[in-house]
């Protein structure tokens, strides 16, 4: 067996400093202290806002305009706004964990601030193990194994959730604002998982929200003179026939077949969707004389890319029914017959958008075409490309919800607004793949499994890696209930007397069985932050070297106060 | 077995009052209107109409009030409209659903309906209708419902816990646990075979006991007839040698499981087992070739020797009294 003292430290000789020309090169133990004095820097800015009762954070005027202090609490949006700390050994291990949070945010929407705790506590146990002569690689190595025992824990305690009442509590934990998450609760239980929900500033102090029935797509009618001007400028078609194009039409005659088709067929009602359209044409469409006997509004083909253009086009065609004309393929009007036409009961258009409701393709197409998509969705890694592919089957599965967050002034409504978005991300994840004991109990509850793997280990990298783990997945629950004012270790004594299904109930001031109270945190959250927190600090912990490029030379700034300047 | 109804259309709904032992009202839902009957289902009379001044307007679906002894309360789908009376069909209010206007299939109302006021129209083309005031107002409620062809429809018997409807489509069968407000699909399918290739679900039967049993029946076109027992999670087929053929009803003794008789109706067959599906014996009633059985009500439950009233596509209400259980 060999043990730490005995091996030979890679890399832990004492190097000084050395300055090039052009960088700064900077060894060990310089690297490992340098970036633990920004981690902690950036942790010590976050760990007030961890649990239902946050600190806030102030943050300096970051523009000319507004000088006053931006308050926040949560992590992600301070470690986000954190771009830079002048110690530059310290500013790479900031910048590092900054990263990781931001991404998490941008993931899941919430657990930032436990990530950054969890980090820091694996981070800083590593670095003395290394330092004592542990092994970095092989240390994480075995923090990774360690993860893996931690998420199978963690999946092992996932329960799912489904109604109002439960998925309000799931949001107040991520936006600790009651009647926001009770308005999102009741949002996400209609409309689902991918549901369509836009989060807007409000028109006053309250929360509203509106239900639209059907689908609809961000593209008004091409001329305010296709819809009725009865003071809603909206235009509703029944039994509508739906065109569904991308091409473009440059001469009215490019539009006497379709036109020509729905007469024969004594068709009254045509959305016509066309990649663009001319003046010439439109002026065309608006010359019709007997809108009575047939009614004609024409919009633009959806999306603001090829592919998302075909993916309109494909939408559109199973929705509806009909077939689509691509300008790449070469199709044009010319032959056009009836079964082409897509069909809907109820069409609509107004300056913004228009929408389908009730579009008669086959129905087991479409629900075949919405696994299609839905298998797309979980294969990609890609954030983007997942946005776009949950918007798109929110508006297959029909109907959408808009949610306006009011408040007393613009700033509140702006970071209600964000509160809002990042609750909404947290119960798509929630929705998606079920909840967790909340508080930091779940993490808490894999410590006993990783002591007794750590007390089985024979290789001491691995019985350090489970150790470290075992200790850290502690600090986020000591940190929530230090936050709130109580004593970590003596609550955690009681916690442990009550046994597993019990949590800390920081409002309530005492412990209580979660099931009942519902202290839930969204699956996904928990594992994303446990993967994202013990990944990469496991990594930076192989960090030896830190190389810092020379910076240019700033020019100074322009004197914006000099009416000379203006 | 009746009387004053022309043989030429077909009888596409029908119900009758929860005190039919005592009074003996059903109401027949027919192309040709809405007929009601008080001695039950010998003869009958237009309900729409009692006058007979006016043209009678065709009727896809009816529904009575659970209460319907107190309340009187009736609810008829016509044309683009829900028809109620509150006063056992002497007058009727009319209530335009939306335009273009939709063809009512079926209707369903809440077992807590003197509370709560709830009553839903499953529509060909329009998905789902709701009013949450006794019929004054619909609205369509239709997020996630991909299929807005709607051919049955059940409400859950502890709908004011858990606010629970399943709905059978062209395509399988949706699930509301929000009171109708948003659907998810269930997966109807048959083991290793997709949702979407399931049938079209002409009918569904819900356990008295769901709130315990979570038991679910449902009635498919083509591929017979299924059972959850874990409110819609998984299914099983039932009588795979009896039951081919579209399953246009199914009925559940009150007392199930209790007691577990079930009713099917097959094209022109009554298939009954009194085991919950181990065996099943037929009953085929007396009808011409060109006839098929649409729909049929049990308002004394399924007792040997209780009333069945029995459509047809000929126009007629059956009603047997046969000993059709074999125990």
């Amino acid at each position: 067996m060999i043990l730490p003292f005995m091996r030979k430290p890679l890399a832990r000789v004492m190097q000084p400093t050395v300055y090039t020309n052009m960088e700064r090169v900077v060894f060990q133990p310089a690297t490992y202290r340098g970036m633990q004095r920004g981690i902690d820097q950036l942790v010590g800015a976050i760990r007030p806002t961890l649990g239902p009762r946050p600190r806030v954070v102030a943050i300096d005027h970051v523009d000319y305009h507004d000088k006053t202090p931006r308050l926040v609490d949560d992590g992600g949006t301070i470690a986000r706004l954190i771009i830079e700390l002048p110690d530059r050994d310290a500013d790479v291990g900031a910048m590092l964990l900054r990263d990781v949070l931001w991404r998490l945010q941008q993931q899941v929407g919430d657990g930032t601030a436990t990530a950054a705790v969890l980090f820091q506590a694996v981070f800083r146990r590593g670095v003395h193990y290394i330092t004592a002569g542990g092994n970095a690689r092989r240390l994480q190595t075995f923090l990774e194994q360690g993860l893996r025992n931690i998420l199978e824990q963690l999946n092992a305690m996932v329960v799912h959730l489904s109604g109002r009442e439960e998925l309000a509590r799931i949001a107040e934990t991520v936006c600790y604002d009651p009647p926001l998450a009770d308005m999102l609760g009741e949002i996400f239980d209609i409309v689902g998982e991918f549901g369509r929900v836009e989060i807007r500033p409000g028109r006053s102090r309250e929360l509203e929200r509106e239900y639209v029935e059907g689908m609809y797509w961000e593209r008004g009618a091409v001329s305010r003179g296709m819809l009725d001007g009865d003071g809603q400028l909206r235009t509703d078609l029944e039994e509508s026939a739906i065109l569904i194009s991308d091409l473009e039409i440059k001469h009215p005659q490019q539009l006497y077949p379709p036109l020509a088709l729905v007469i024969r067929n004594n068709i009254r009602s045509l959305l016509m969707v066309v990649g663009e359209i001319s003046d010439s044409a439109i002026g065309f469409l608006l010359s019709n004389k007997h809108p009575e006997k047939l009614r004609v509004v024409a919009v633009k083909t959806p999306g603001h890319d090829k592919e998302q253009k075909a993916w309109a086009l494909e939408d559109l065609a199973v929705l509806t029914g009909g077939r689509a004309f691509v300008q790449a393929a070469g199709d044009t009007f010319e032959r056009i017959r009836r079964e082409d036409l897509g069909f809907a009961r109820r069409a609509w258009a107004d300056c913004y958008n228009f929408g389908i409701i009730g579009g008669k393709g086959n129905a087991r197409q479409l629900r075949q075409h919405i696994a299609t998509v839905r298998a797309a969705f979980e294969r990609t890694d890609n954030p983007n490309t997942r946005n776009l592919l949950r918007e798109r089957i929110g508006k297959l599965l029909g109907g959408s919800a808009t949610l306006w967050v009011g408040g007393m002034t613009q700033r509140e409504i702006d970071e209600r607004v964000e509160r809002a978005k990042r609750a909404a991300t947290a119960l798509r994840g929630a929705l998606r793949e079920g909840v967790l004991p909340g508080g930091g109990v779940a993490l808490w509850s894999c410590r006993p499994a990783l002591e007794a793997r750590a007390r089985a280990a024979t290789d001491p990298d691995e019985r350090a890696a489970y150790r470290i783990l075992a200790e850290a997945v502690a600090v986020p629950i000591r940190t929530i209930i230090a936050n709130a004012g109580f004593d970590a270790s003596e609550t955690l004594a009681e916690l442990k007397r009550y046994g597993p299904g019990y949590g800390f109930d920081v409002v309530r001031e005492r412990v209580v069985p979660i099931a009942e109270t519902g202290i839930y945190d969204p699956a996904i959250v928990t594992k994303s932050v446990a993967y994202a927190a013990i990944t990469s600090a496991a990594q930076a912990l192989t960090i030896d070297v830190m190389v810092h490029h020379a910076q240019p030379e700033q020019a100074p700034l322009p004197d914006l106060s000099s009416p000379k300047r203006l | 077995m009746t009387d004053e109804i022309p043989i030429t259309e077909i009888v596409h709904a029908l119900a009758a009052s929860p005190d039919f032992a005592r009074d003996g009202v059903c109401f027949a839902a027919r192309t040709s209107g809405l007929y009601r009957s008080d001695d039950g289902g010998h003869t009958w009379q237009p309900a729409h109409n009692p006058s007979g001044t006016e043209k009678l307007l065709p009727t896809s679906a009816v529904v009575l009030s659970p209460h319907f002894a107190v309340d009187r309360t009736v609810f008829a789908g016509v044309p683009g409209a829900v028809m109620y009376s509150e006063d056992a069909g002497q007058t009727w209010h009319m209530v335009a659903l939306a335009s273009p206007p939709p063809f009512v299939s079926t209707l369903a109302i809440s077992p807590h309906y003197a509370e709560d006021g709830c009553v839903f129209a499953g529509t060909v083309e329009d998905g789902v209708f709701r009013s949450g005031d006794r019929g004054a107002h619909w609205a369509a409620w239709n997020f996630g419902l991909l299929d807005l062809n709607v051919l049955s429809l059940v409400v859950s018997p502890d709908y004011a816990r858990d606010q629970t409807l399943f709905v059978g489509t062209d395509s399988g069968i949706f699930r509301s646990t929000t009171g109708g407000r948003a659907w998810r699909e269930v997966d109807a399918s048959p083991e290793g075979a997709r949702s979407t290739d399931f049938a079209p679900v002409l009918s569904l039967a819900i356990s008295p006991q769901y709130a315990t049993d979570g038991t679910l029946f449902a009635g498919s076109e083509l591929r017979g007839l299924y059972r959850s027992n874990d409110r819609g999670r998984t299914w099983q087929r039932m009588g795979e040698d009896v039951l081919a053929g579209p399953i246009n009803g199914i009925v559940l003794d009150p007392q199930y499981p209790m007691r577990p008789r079930i009713l099917v109706l097959l094209h022109a067959t009554l298939v009954l087992s009194a085991d919950n599906g181990v065996t099943w014996n037929e009953w085929r009633p007396d009808l011409p070739d060109d006839q098929a059985l649409t729909c049929v009500a049990a308002p004394l439950g399924l007792e040997d020797g209780a009333p069945l009233l029995v459509g047809t596509t000929g126009g007629e209400v059956l009603v047997v009294r046969e000993k059709l259980f074999r125990e």
